[in-house]
């Protein structure tokens, strides 16, 4: 259906599942269709050190998942919290048409809204 | 058998060429495409009739009011039934929201309503909203094959249940409610007996039966123009129940601290209604009845059959819904099994269905020109209760045709499901 890199990502994701330590939890569905993702973040001073997650949903959902986290991991929070949304849906290794921005969006959504619930530093309030 | 082809050439959008193919619009569930015939009264409204309606004392106002009470009857002889017992709206979602306004003074803590596990949220959360006021909501499950359980309807009304309010058509399974089984069992308690009409008035024939207090449904699923809803109710009932909001058009006297209401169905449309969309409704009314319901209904019988028979073949596809045609309409919701593209991953509180997401099916289908529409059509108590997460969703009007159906297997069959 998609791509060999896209399907391969989402048979065998890098950054799924649950880790031993982690300081932050965002527990997110997406409304319009039923999506879930849990991102488990280990934050030290403002830095990403690991985040991992775990869910089901289409697989641009949780592609973009796992390529979120390889995109967040040793990054501020401070700057994952910027990042525009528009350059990383152009920046995604398939055409996403606007009826899945939502799709695409979706580990980006949750982190804001949870990092943003989550009182840390690099917290933009 | 309908002349599709030339149907086809009344539909304006149809004629489109998206990257130089034609489309193949298979979501009229959702809602549907307008002829030309619709698109030009609407027009022709605004160019030689177009006034304020019913308080105007000028000539134009007096033609616009008679576009639209106009329009009135022939939805009114549609349906069998008189015309004050026809109230415009904004669409079904509104009809029923009306009702559970103006139906609440006549509950009491302790009361229920009665809905069936197959509703669209549009006809559960105006019921739901009830539950705050101590009033018990109940579902009626369904059988293995997708039909409403009867014992179980039985068996959950209580004297107690004031209202039950039902689909005639499934939007997701496509099952056809048998309403005058159901009305009589409603009238034996003595419930006001509601149905939701959105999927059936567009797509066979009907006429009212007795059983029914009030029923709703949509312009713009039956070729109107969007943001016109009727709101059927017996004149009677209307005449008793206060109306849902208030201002303008619908009072017959104002003193600075009493009014009084216009008589139905003016009493239940405050301020200035949509005209050109009543007008709409009414050219659209006038194109299905040239065409016939009943040949509506059979053209759907024969494409639903098709589009089962060829869709079973496809060895990886879940269909829902019930697979006998006369107790079915054009609306077929199914899933695509995959283990083998599935994740290999497991993980404790994640619940993997082995199914690829409706999203991604349709997505695939999109690149084809396939429109058909993905996740869970406003029914997650369905969903939930069918344990999955959403479906595919193809359904079938009078412009749709075999070729559409061939377009549809032909894209499911580009998705290698090994
Ligand atoms: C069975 C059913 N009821 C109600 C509705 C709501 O219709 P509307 O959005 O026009 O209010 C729909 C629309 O999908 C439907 O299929």
């Amino acid at each position: 259906m998609y791509n060999d890199e896209i399907m391969d990502r989402y048979q065998n994701p890098y950054y799924f599942g649950k880790p031993e330590r982690y300081s932050i939890v965002i527990d997110e569905a997406s409304t319009s269709c039923g999506d879930k993702i849990i991102l488990y973040i280990q934050e030290e001073n403002g830095v990403i050190k690991q985040i991992k997650f775990e869910g089901d949903g289409c697989i641009i959902s949780m592609v973009s998942t796992d390529l979120f986290c390889e995109k967040a991991t040793g990054r501020n929070i401070e700057e994952i919290m910027r990042i525009d949304e528009s350059d990383y849906v152009k920046n995604f290794p398939v055409e996403i048409t606007p009826g899945r921005l939502n799709c695409a969006l979706l580990p980006i959504r949750a982190f804001r809204r949870g990092v943003g619930r989550a009182n840390i530093p690099g917290n933009l309030k | 058998m309908l002349d599709v082809g030339s149907i086809r050439r009344d539909f304006p959008i149809l004629q489109r060429k998206m990257d130089g193919k034609r489309i193949v619009y298979l979501d009229s569930t959702a809602t549907t495409q307008k002829p030309e015939s619709v698109i030009n009264a609407i027009a022709e409204f605004y160019r030689n009739y177009n006034a304020n309606v019913h308080r105007s004392v000028y000539k134009l106002g007096w033609e616009a009011t008679d576009c639209y009470e106009q329009a009135r009857k022939n939805v009114a002889d549609f349906i069998g039934v008189k015309s004050e017992e026809i109230v415009f709206t904004r669409n079904t979602t509104e009809s029923l929201n009306l009702l559970s306004y103006s139906l609440e003074g006549k509950l009491k803590k302790g009361d229920r309503i009665l809905i069936s596990s197959m509703e669209h949220h549009s006809n559960i959360l105006p019921w739901m909203r009830l539950e705050e006021r101590g009033i018990n909501l109940d579902y009626i499950n369904l059988t293995p094959e997708g039909f409403l359980d009867i014992e179980d309807f039985k068996s959950k009304i209580k004297k107690e249940t004031k209202i039950i309010s039902i689909t005639h058509q499934s939007n997701v399974l496509g099952t056809i409610n048998d309403i005058d089984t159901l009305s009589k069992i409603a009238k034996e308690n003595d419930s006001i007996f509601i149905v939701d009409g959105a999927q059936s008035i567009p797509h066979m024939p009907f006429k009212m039966i007795n059983g029914i207090d009030y029923m709703a449904f949509s312009g713009h699923k039956m070729l109107g123009p969007l943001g016109i809803g009727v709101l059927y109710g017996k004149y009677e009932n209307l005449s008793e129940l206060p109306p849902f909001q208030r201002g303008g058009e619908m009072i017959k006297e104002v003193d600075f601290h009493k009014v009084e209401f216009e008589d139905p169905p003016i009493k239940f449309e405050a301020g200035t209604p949509n005209v050109e969309g009543a007008v709409g409704l009414s050219a659209a009314i006038d194109y299905l009845k040239k065409i016939g319901m009943e040949n509506v209904r059979s053209h759907e019988k024969y494409l639903t059959r098709k589009a089962l028979d060829s869709l079973s073949t496809l060895k990886n596809i879940q269909i829902y819904g019930p697979r006998d045609t006369e107790k079915r309409g054009g609306v077929i919701s199914f899933n695509i099994r995959s283990e083998a593209i599935k994740r290999k991953i497991a993980s404790g509180n994640i619940h993997l269905d082995g199914l690829l997401h409706s999203h991604d099916v349709a997505s695939h289908l999109d690149e084809s020109n396939v429109f058909v529409r993905s996740g869970h059509h406003c029914a997650q108590p369905l969903m939930k209760y069918l344990n999955i997460k959403g479906t595919a969703r193809a359904s079938f009007y009078i412009y749709n045709d075999i070729d559409d159906i061939e377009a549809l297997v032909s894209g499911l069959e580009g998705i290698d499901v090994q």
